[in-house]
């Protein structure tokens, strides 16, 4: 699996650098941005940083600002956002996870505690990747289930089917391209009487005028 | 062991250890860092401090404590608390005493640093 990228959002250097090198030492890529409105430049775009590390008390954009602006996007998998924050009342906690933070962690970040809350957050970001994918597929399927809930146009006579392009398709053909269903070729016990054994008894009577005129 | 009283050492120790191979020291690019940084930082505070703008020396003061802390500067760390709640609740009265503070332990831990990466 492709490690996730990580956005460290700070306007403090030394805390930025350090927070970075914790990081790229766990074995995360890591993107940095100086203050809020770089941070949300950074995730505000098609294929954005799977976490973010947003610090709360930035010039211009805060973290919670950021995270506001992140939830109101509604991308099919969002950013983890975890705000650094030196604050630590729970009324600041409340109100950073109010504004759509997944988690915090206290500033100056301790390395393990840090990189814990971040593979935490990586897990959530996985499992919503899996899930969104298994959502598509699974829609993908119900698309072909209720094609085949439809009416189907079929020839009287040949029996071949009309798909969607207007074109007419063999039975086989169809609901191969629209279900799991493969076929088994066989025959049914009135076709066997139908069609089966007047052909074997035209073999077998064939076979008889041959050998009578052999030993004839 | 290495004794110092302005920087906590196991705190040097665990940024020399977030160096990945092949890369600079960690620890001394933070070091550099916070020494071309935090004295620019303390010009905005004194000046916001001279100018009577609460707001600004409550900021810079917070900024502050983030940087000393991340480099085991408690003393340093605890001053800038104290204006930071200081110029939360606009108390100016304390102030002129922890601008003064602020230098001093800043002084301890600019020598220590310079001791340290020799420059």
């Amino acid at each position: 699996m492709i490690p996730l990228q990580v956005l460290v959002a700070d306007d403090e250097p030394v805390s930025r650098t350090v927070v970075g090198a914790m990081l790229r030492k766990a074995g995360y890529p890591v993107l940095y941005a100086q203050d809020g409105e770089q941070a949300w430049q950074q995730l505000d775009c098609e294929d954005p940083p799977a976490l973010a590390l947003l610090d709360w008390e930035m010039p211009g954009l805060q973290g919670p600002e950021v995270v506001q602006r992140i939830r109101a996007r509604q991308a099919q998998t969002p950013t983890y956002v975890i705000l650094l924050t030196s604050r630590d009342s729970s009324a600041d906690i409340v109100q950073g996870l109010r504004a759509g933070a997944d988690d915090y962690v206290t500033k100056p970040a301790n390395e393990d505690e840090l990189i814990a809350r971040v593979n935490v957050g990586a897990r959530v970001v996985q499992l919503q990747t899996a899930l969104a994918d298994r959502v598509r597929s699974l829609e993908e399927a119900l698309a072909n289930v209720k094609a085949l809930q439809t009416l189907l146009p079929m020839c009287a006579y040949c029996k071949s089917i009309r798909n969607d392009q207007n074109y007419w398709e063999k039975v086989e053909t169809y609901f191969t391209q629209h279900s799991n269903v493969s076929f088994t070729h066989s025959y049914c016990p009135n076709c066997y009487e139908r069609f089966v054994r007047p052909e074997l008894e035209a073999l077998e009577s064939t076979r008889a005028a041959q050998d009578k005129q052999r030993r004839g | 062991m290495e004794r110092t009283t302005a920087l906590d050492a196991s705190v040097l120790d665990s940024l020399r250890q977030l160096t990945s191979p092949g890369e600079p020291d960690v620890l001394t690019e933070v070091l550099k860092l916070f020494l071309a940084e935090v004295p620019r930082r303390m010009d905005v505070l004194r000046n916001a401090h001279g100018g009577g703008n609460i707001e600004e020396v409550y900021r810079s003061a917070h900024s502050l404590k983030g940087s000393a802390g991340n480099v085991g500067a408690h003393a340093l760390a605890e001053v800038c608390r104290l204006i930071e709640e200081r110029g939360k609740s606009g108390d100016a009265a304390a102030l002129p005493a922890l601008v003064d503070a602020l230098d001093v332990e800043y002084r301890k831990v600019e020598t220590e640093i310079h001791r340290l990466i020799g420059v």
